[in-house]
């Protein structure tokens, strides 16, 4: 068996506990060994990151992609917003996003003569977070003085007409004559956007100010909330300012490239054909762990830390396909979360429990600044270290998480506990590991064995049906 | 019922007096006396988000914890159970819906808040905590509930609080739900969902 891939570090920010705190990563306790997602999937495909080349290898395909992109209407009087989001920041690091918001700005600059370009970077429910990515990886000082700023949804509003109604923006975003919309193709939160304009969501969210999100997640319904990020997109405000897209195309294994374009529904077919495929395989294998600890160990909110591609609120539900339209309520998904009546079971009896695999979940280390209380009631949590439950106790998004959770003083103590308690021996650790998995090792041998199938039933079943739902041609 | 444990404080060395937290702040707790160019929190009306915190550009408010901190919460009255039901089906929702997903707070509540009195956003999030965790996702069910319940709610004078109501399921024109029924939006599967909730049982006895 391999050894564990390290994990992500610790990072310092006013979300987490100092890195200091983080004693033992999970990973690095006795038998735990570490998968690659293409010894799983052989057919995944061969990526720029991780990988010898680098970050410099990220910034030549980002230039690459970039020289086939028309910016002839961006003059050098003209101002541009580059326009990005918090989660790139959380792939490999964020090294590779940043540099890819570098030669986005440098690119716009050589081509056009244009020197008023602007970093505006929208947050999830973390204000700063963005603020803090600008200062650690020096966008502040490549942008130029005060150019690169975070914006967040309760900032001062510009309203947008629509042709379902007025939906509001942030105002800071759009103020220049362009935007570039700097994102990237990993899926996230498919439990939200269903693989449904996966490219487009932004302008729905990030981009967005509260009426907007907060239609998206309370007005629409499960499937048709993405709608929302399409209508403000295609207004006629947002297209007189759309300059190009620029995203970091991403599969389960790591950075497969960058993909540019002006026309953002063709890019966006392109990632929804890969996000079904690629990431929908290694989620249908993770559908198949009949059993399992959840280790969570990466500087992100309970809900975002991520394995192979696949965050933690989607393995929660993983009993179900995620990917089919058909299923109007996946396990978890916050129309879901709020179709539990007060006697905290679902209102209507179809809705799926969340997924029955997880015996347990060990917080290990992750952040505050999403409503996470939803997890720690349905599955049995241990929290490690006092400090770390300290901070959810005093965060206003999570004030009842730790009301539902055991909180032990060690990672070792808290392992240990939940094998005792769940009887398995599976582990299944939400590290952030470059390129694969860290798990137990009869977990290990379990995704081994069963994913040959898996890739055969992706690819002959569940691919065209997702595909078809979506109206994306079959054949590539 | 929401355990307010959080206040925030100024800084009076740091404040320049902008304005920004006063605008974004869910319940009107913070007044910029703009001769002084200083901001000022109501604690009494404080509930303990972080809104003006996390935007204040200077990094002139703290939330530090409480000496003693104390709950909020609307309780549905003796004999206004019906009426509370109804207003929560008239803005589509089930009266024990989850609106807000940091607080817990349930649609009931917020009715029942609107019945006893609260007329706007900003008195509804005082009252029940709603829109006092993350502050961003729980604004339309309040409006919904609102307009239901008749009321025209105005948002604060130059504020940045709240701008408007948007689109619900229910007003998606039938022009739109064809052109893009083909792109993977369900529309009225959705609206097909959403309605058997507002109409199935109560789990409460």
């Amino acid at each position: 068996m391999r050894p564990p891939i390290p994990p992500i570090p610790p990072r310092k920010s006013q979300y987490g506990i100092d890195p200091s705190l983080v004693r033992r990563r999970v990973a690095e306790l006795p038998g735990i060994t570490s998968l690659l997602a293409k010894d799983l999937f052989p057919e995944l495909p061969d990526v720029l990151m991780p990988g010898p080349g680098g970050v410099p290898a990220v910034r030549r395909a980002a230039e690459a992609a970039l020289a086939g992109v028309d910016m002839a209407r961006i003059q050098p009087g003209h101002t541009v917003n580059v326009l990005a989001s918090h989660h790139g920041f959380t792939l490999l690091g964020g090294e590779p996003y940043a540099e890819m918001l570098k030669a986005i700005k440098d690119v716009i600059q050589a081509r056009t003569g244009c020197k008023n370009i602007r970093l505006r970077a929208g947050v999830g429910l973390r204000f700063r977070e963005t603020e803090e990515y600008i200062r650690r990886h020096g966008l502040d000082r490549h942008f130029g003085d005060g150019k690169a700023i975070g914006i967040a949804p309760i900032d001062q509003a510009i309203p947008i007409e629509t042709e379902i109604g007025t939906l509001y923006g942030i105002k800071k975003a759009y103020d220049a004559d362009w935007i570039v919309h700097a994102h990237n193709s990993d899926v996230r939160e498919v439990h939200f956007h269903r693989q449904v304009d996966r490219a487009v969501k932004p302008f729905g969210m990030s981009y967005a100010r509260i009426e907007t999100r907060s239609t998206y997640h309370q007005n629409l319904g499960p499937r048709a909330a993405n709608f929302i990020a399409r209508a403000i997109f295609d207004s006629p405000f947002v297209q007189g300012k759309f300059a190009f897209a620029c995203f970091l195309a991403m599969s389960p294994n790591g950075i497969v490239g960058v993909d540019a374009d002006r026309d953002l529904y063709a890019l966006n077919d392109r990632i929804t054909r890969s996000g079904c495929s690629l990431y929908g395989r290694m989620m249908t294998l993770f559908g198949e762990i009949d059993e399992c600890i959840v280790a969570l160990d990466f500087p992100c909110p309970v809900v975002y830390v991520f394995s192979a591609g696949v965050i933690y609120a989607n393995f929660a539900g993983a009993n179900t396909d995620l990917y089919d339209l058909e299923l109007p309520l996946p396990a978890y998904t916050w129309y879901t979360e709020a179709f539990y009546g007060k006697a905290g079971r679902p209102l209507l009896p179809e809705i799926p429990s969340l997924n029955p695999a997880i015996k347990m979940c060990v917080h290990n280390y992750a952040w505050t600044g999403y409503p996470s209380a939803f997890f720690s009631e349905h599955i049995p949590t241990v929290i490690v270290g006092r400090e770390q439950a300290e901070l959810f106790d005093r965060d206003a998004q999570n004030s009842t998480y730790t009301r539902h959770a055991r909180i032990l003083d060690t990672t070792e103590e808290a392992m240990a506990y939940a094998c005792r308690v769940t009887g398995t021996a599976k582990i299944l650790i939400f590290d952030g590991a470059f390129g694969g998995i860290n798990l137990s090792e009869p977990l290990a041998e379990l995704l081994v064995k069963r994913a040959p199938e898996v890739s055969r039933r992706v690819d002959e079943e569940l691919l065209p049906k997702w595909l078809r739902q979506r109206g994306i041609p079959v054949a590539a | 019922m929401r355990t307010i444990r959080m206040l925030a404080v100024v800084d009076p060395e740091l404040c320049t007096g902008c304005t920004i937290c006063d605008r974004v702040c869910p319940t009107l707790a913070i007044v910029t006396d703009r001769k002084a160019h200083l901001a000022a929190v109501e604690a009494d009306r404080c509930s303990g988000c972080p809104a003006c915190e996390q935007r204040c550009p200077e990094g002139a408010i703290h939330m530090v914890v409480r000496e003693k901190p104390f709950d909020i919460g609307v309780q549905v009255l003796p004999g206004d159970r019906e009426r509370v039901d109804a207003l929560c089906r008239a803005a589509r929702f089930h009266p024990e819906q989850l609106v807000c997903y940091c607080t817990g707070t349930r649609a009931d509540e917020a009715a029942a808040a609107i019945l006893q009195g609260a007329h706007t956003p900003e008195e509804i999030s005082l009252r029940t905590g709603i829109r006092t965790g993350c502050t961003v996702e729980c604004l339309q069910p309040m409006l919904r509930l609102l307009d239901a319940a008749g009321v025209r709610a105005e948002p604060p004078k130059g504020g940045w609080q709240w701008y408007g109501r948007t689109v619900t399921a229910w007003d998606i024109p039938e022009s739109v739900k064809r052109r893009y029924a083909e792109r993977g939006f369900y529309f009225d599967e959705d609206i097909e969902i959403l309605e058997r909730v507002v109409n199935a049982p109560s789990q409460e006895k």
